[in-house]
């Protein structure tokens, strides 16, 4: 124990008010680190001035609420973390975690769907195997459309009413929604991709037609529910599917460099339909 | 030596279990002085209620990891220091805020004189310092901050805290000799 010295009254009160030589005021905080006696007095000098003083009790109050406020502050789930890791600003982030379609139970569930696909794509042989690839393809291509689906819209996203009183462009809103399930579902498939049997350029196929049914369905948003558009477009691309694979006795036929090109002005004509009907996102979501 | 149930220590034992009571009554105990040290650093009152502010919330989320050795109020004033010098160091240099409140105060002499007896050879040696000197000395040797965080502290580049501190360290040899 150094000391049986503590500091006075006189100096406590001049370091208060910040009126204390440097020596004197060095001094004292070496022994204020070390001594509880003197925190206490010193916490007990009425602080001089007005409210704006250092240490009044209303700056103590003032910082104390701020403290709790930041402690009970809600964590930032995972998806929200992910997103401001990428430097994503965190209005958006918050937005885009509040997307049904971005949470974990959801991307679990494509991924298990995406995971069947693979397991029977591995353990198929002869001509199975291409039923298999087939099967594959067809779901990872729809896999976005029904993220999308459930991305947006009343009795789905928890934040509709709040986004819908925002002031801000609701087609915007949907466009960002459309677009982190897009990337998030690419991401799951690729990854499956990985794990199909034949590591070719058709293990990647189902890329483009899942850019075009995603527009597509975000485009017949604008007349549909969103439920109802994807119903719509899924059922329309399985029949598809299977009507090319019955029609030219090769499975994959949708997936060939003609049914790629097919694809691909699917993609430019429903981009340009969507950049003319975008406002009607503004105007609420078709119910 | 006995702890008493509510010493610093066994506090931040209740804070690490998630007792906001506990951080309530150490905030009561520390952030008067905190306040007024930082302030003496710092002459950005907004910054300094920040600092504060992020220091006891980094209590709260760190008190697992105070190691129980020496003062709770020395391990505080060590997250505290170090976070005004992180606020410091995302700010332009332009609005950077020197410590002005003790240069402004003009000692009579008869207090240089008091202060030299009553504290004896060092304590008029380092009175008798130049603030710029002075504040220097306060920061790389009382505060224990590293050059770097002394720069950053007081608004001036490494090298001339280096120079600054070897001509402190000079006057003083002198003065004592």
């Amino acid at each position: 124990m150094s000391a049986m010295w503590h500091a006075d009254a006189e100096m406590l009160t001049s370091y208060a008010d910040g009126e204390i030589a440097d020596v004197h005021a060095s001094s004292l905080e070496a022994h204020l680190l070390a001594c509880e006696r003197c925190r206490d007095r010193l916490a007990a000098v009425p602080a001089s001035a007005s409210a704006s003083a250092p240490a009044s009790q209303g700056s103590m109050d003032r910082i104390w609420a701020e403290v709790v406020d930041t402690i009970d502050a809600p964590n930032p789930g995972f998806v929200e973390r992910t997103l401001i890791a990428l430097r994503i600003p965190q209005h958006v982030a918050r937005l885009l975690a509040a997307t049904p379609s971005l949470r974990g139970s959801w991307l679990i569930a494509e991924a298990v769907a995406l995971g069947f696909a693979v397991l029977a794509a591995n353990t198929a042989t002869g001509r199975s195997a291409d039923l298999a690839l087939f099967l594959f393809l067809v779901v990872a291509a729809l896999l976005p459309v029904a993220g999308v689906a459930v991305a947006f819209g009343p009795g789905i996203d928890p934040a509709y009413e709040v986004g819908a009183a925002a002031p801000m462009r609701g087609d915007r809103l949907v466009l960002m929604r459309a677009t982190a399930v897009l990337a998030t579902s690419i991401v799951i498939s690729a990854v499956a991709a990985l794990a199909m049997p034949r590591l070719d350029a058709i293990a990647i196929a189902w890329l483009l037609p899942s850019l075009g049914l995603t527009l597509a369905t975000l485009t017949l948003g604008t007349w549909l529910r969103p439920l109802v558009a994807a119903a719509a477009v899924s059922l329309s691309w399985i029949m598809l599917a299977a009507a090319a694979a019955v029609s030219t006795q090769d499975r994959l036929a949708v997936f060939r460099p003609a049914g790629q090109l097919a694809c691909l002005v699917a993609i430019a004509a429903s981009a340009v339909v969507l950049a003319h009907r975008h406002i009607a996102y503004q105007e609420g979501i078709a119910t | 030596m006995t702890v008493r149930a509510d010493s610093d220590d066994a506090l931040l034992r209740e804070v690490a279990r998630g007792d906001r009571a506990a951080l309530e009554a150490l905030y009561k105990r520390h952030a008067p002085w905190l306040v007024l040290r930082l302030s003496r650093r710092c002459a950005d009152p907004g910054l300094v209620e920040e600092v504060v502010q992020d220091t006891f919330v980094a209590v709260w989320r760190g008190a697992g990891r105070y190691r129980g050795t020496g003062e709770v109020a020395a391990w505080i004033w060590g997250i505290g220091i170090r976070r005004l010098i992180d606020r410091l160091r995302r700010r332009p240099a332009a609005t950077l805020a020197r410590p002005s409140r003790s240069e402004a105060l003009v000692v009579s002499a008869e207090d240089e004189v008091l202060i030299g007896i009553e504290h004896g050879d060092l304590g008029a040696a380092l009175g008798r310092l130049s603030p710029e000197l002075r504040a220097v000395v306060q920061a790389t040797v009382l505060d224990g901050l590293t050059t770097k965080e002394a720069a950053t502290l007081l608004g001036i580049p490494q090298g001339t805290v280096k120079t600054r501190a070897a001509r402190a360290r000079r006057e003083l040899r002198e003065a004592l000799a």
